[in-house]
């Protein structure tokens, strides 16, 4: 029960939170200089369109109308919203921006995911090894592998990948997310080119995250390994496996927050990863939208990344107050 | 055969501590917590441990089960065990079994000593299966009658979370770890300092009859003069890292003879009496790092001290019929 409130809480939360940088993204593109709106407007209209024909196309494109006080455009943007019309994009000349969207954002979830999950698991291993092996070269092999690739930022990590794997060593395939020739679904060859595709990428986020996981991981069991409860419990002489349970149940506890964090940050580094790959996905369409200055495309593909994050928050929140008993009390 | 091959022991378990030694490695350098003691702790009897706060009482007990903690180390000497020979020989499963079937220690920190995450009755059935076990509910019930015993409620306590019991109860909570299993040894390190005083008259009361009842070796760690009063049949005083004096109890508290238990006695205040009775002894303990490694450690704050006791280490000198004194000034009868 207590849990169902706290889901429902998070989820409201959550809602607004969306709201909030639906509007953002909405002021945003009115302030950007040059206005693109009135911009685009006033192309179609040298064009040869008329006023109401321009304006009529413009509102199709962007969900509003240029000329319209700011707070009616709003609401209506808003409204539209409400019924998941994001507009049109301007360089996929007529195609909804929703269906762009919702074509990429997949490619960009499972790469987000499988390098989220690979980076989790090797961070973790190589923390709770780290920790407690911490006073031999191995443990200390390992903090220091965590800490270098640590300060390694993202993009760096991804031109290194590429260039070593596409370009000296072409190993790996470079860009789209899998082989145009074959057929797309539930087959061998497609999975496999899916597969091979994405190892590049995947590593990308994995290398990348790697070393914050060992780091926090490292210093979560070592603070665990203080506890009195751990000595409590060899002093009762429970058994090893046991033991080990609690002593990793509590120090991947604090995780959940980071996990929460790293979401962020990988949904984030999609933008330079998919970009640098030129590989299919949310990342590289905001990228491209901005340059192609397609602003109804990006202000969908930026709320969709948001919204991504948010509720993977809400997830990660909602496990960790699943798995703590202390949390799932309060608030 | 191993040693944890030896079948329950019904019988006695006194404990046998010889020169032990124990050290901790610090900034300033490694440095003694317990140096050479020497002490029998008697089977069926309850032990008495007493002394400032810093003069190794939890050390001690540590190193009975050979539960020392980096930094710490056992430098030397052995704990022999009736029944099951010399704990400090014990490594990995050998050493976690006899832990499980001797000794049942409640920590001084007691308020900590589950794991935040599980219930209070699943920590219970881990530590009966860790024992082996196979009736996980009749330990369960006689967790709960345990736990009512001490004033608890046991279907709740069993159902709850560490961070939903109070500090009181939690520390009651450790005494039911520790009872459970029927170890022959219970070591109560401060077990009531959570307690309201009614609370702990009761609880030391069960802790008696439970006691004999089942002929246990109990050792109570304590600060307060009157629970080792009305508890224990034997009273081992620690200063320094070392044992100053052992006895039993109505001699040693009547009638000490170490300058320090003289102290420690006059500095409590009586309920009935005028506060000012009360001496403080003057002076403070000495740390681990400005103990004197020669001659007697309590020469700093000592009424009786003569030249000797500057250079000459004092030795056990028997008191109390059969205890020990370590005291120059006082001469062997
Ligand atoms: N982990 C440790 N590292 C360094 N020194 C320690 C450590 N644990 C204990 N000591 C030192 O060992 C000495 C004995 O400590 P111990 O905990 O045995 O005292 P105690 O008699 O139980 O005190 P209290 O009454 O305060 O519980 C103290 O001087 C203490 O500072
Ligand atoms: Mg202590």
């Amino acid at each position: 029960m207590q849990l169902l409130r706290r889901l429902i809480s998070r989820l409201v939360g959550g809602a607004i939170m969306v709201l909030v940088v639906a509007s953002f993204t909405f002021f945003l593109v009115r302030l950007m200089p040059g206005n693109p709106v009135a911009a685009e407007y006033n192309t179609l209209i040298m064009r040869g369109m008329t006023p109401t024909q321009a304006q009529n196309e413009v509102r199709v494109m962007y969900g509003y109308i240029p000329h319209e006080p700011l707070v009616d455009q709003y609401f209506h943007y808003l409204w539209q919203l409400l019924h998941f019309n994001l507009g049109q994009s301007i360089s996929y000349e007529g195609v909804s921006v929703l269906h762009i969207v919702l074509s990429d954002a997949p490619w960009t979830i499972v790469l987000v995911f499988l390098g989220l999950i690979t980076s989790f698991l090797l961070g973790v291993t190589a923390g709770v090894i780290a920790a407690v092996k911490r006073s031999t070269g191995l443990g200390n092999a390992l903090t220091v592998s965590g800490s270098l690739l640590h300060g390694i930022p993202q993009f760096v990590v991804a031109l290194l990948l590429a260039f070593l794997f596409t370009t000296l060593w072409p190993i790996f395939p470079f860009g789209a997310p899998y082989n145009a020739n074959l057929t797309v679904g539930f087959n061998f060859p497609f999975l496999g080119s899916v597969a091979y595709h994405a190892v590049l990428p995947v590593a990308a986020y994995a290398i990348s995250s790697y070393g914050g996981w060992l780091l926090t991981m490292k210093s979560s069991v070592i603070s665990v390994l203080g506890d009195d409860f751990v000595l409590a419990a060899e002093i009762r002489g429970v058994k090893p496996r046991i033991r080990f349970g609690y002593i990793a149940r509590n120090a991947i506890l604090p995780l959940f927050t980071v996990f929460a964090l790293s979401l962020g940050f990988m949904f984030g580094g999609s933008l330079f990863i998919e970009n640098i790959f030129d590989y299919n996905g949310l990342g590289n369409l905001l990228v491209t939208s901005i340059s192609n200055r397609d602003y109804p495309l990006m202000s969908g593909a930026f709320l969709f990344i948001t919204m991504a994050v948010i509720l993977s928050n809400i997830i990660a929140d909602f496990l960790y107050s699943v798995v703590d008993p202390r949390i799932r009390r309060s608030t | 055969m191993s040693l944890y091959d030896l079948a329950p022991t019904a019988e006695d378990a006194g404990i046998h501590i010889q020169n032990l030694t124990v050290s901790y490695d610090t900034d300033r350098g490694r440095f003694n917590a317990l140096k050479n003691v020497t002490l029998d702790i008697r089977p069926r009897h309850i032990t008495g441990f007493i002394g400032e706060s810093g003069s190794g009482k939890t050390t001690l007990a540590m190193a009975m089960m050979n539960a020392i903690q980096p930094p710490g180390r056992i430098d030397g000497g052995a704990i022999l065990l009736d029944g099951a020979g010399d704990v400090l020989q014990l490594r990995g499963e050998p050493l976690r079994r006899l832990r499980g079937r001797y000794f049942g220690f409640v920590f001084q920190a007691s308020s900590n000593s589950l794991n935040p995450l599980k219930r209070v009755g699943a920590q219970l059935m881990d530590l009966g299966r860790s024992h082996g076990i196979s009736d996980l509910r009749g330990l369960l019930r006689e967790a709960k009658a345990l736990a009512e015993r001490i004033g608890l409620d046991g279907d709740r306590v069993l159902t709850s979370y560490q961070h939903e019991l109070s500090g009181g109860m939690r520390q009651r909570v450790g005494l039911v770890f520790a009872l459970v299993l029927k170890a022959r040894i219970l070591i109560l390190d401060e077990p009531t300092t959570a307690l309201d005083m009614l609370t702990q008259q009761a609880v030391l009361e069960i802790v008696r009859s439970i006691h004999q009842e089942q002929g246990l070796t109990t050792i109570v760690i304590t600060h307060d003069m009157g629970v080792v009063a009305e508890m224990a049949d034997r009273v081992v005083v620690m200063y320094a890292g070392r044992v100053v004096e052992e006895g039993p109890t109505f001699s040693l508290l009547t009638n000490p003879q170490h300058p320090y238990t003289q102290g420690l006695i006059r500095a409590i205040p009586r309920i009935t009496g005028n506060l000012d009775d009360a001496k403080p002894l003057p002076g403070s303990p000495p740390d681990l790092a400005t103990i004197p490694t020669k001659g007697c450690v309590f020469r700093e704050r000592c009424y009786a001290r003569t030249s000797v006791c500057d250079t000459v280490d004092p030795v056990p000198t028997s008191a109390h019929g059969d205890g020990l004194v370590m005291c120059h000034g006082v001469d062997a009868s």
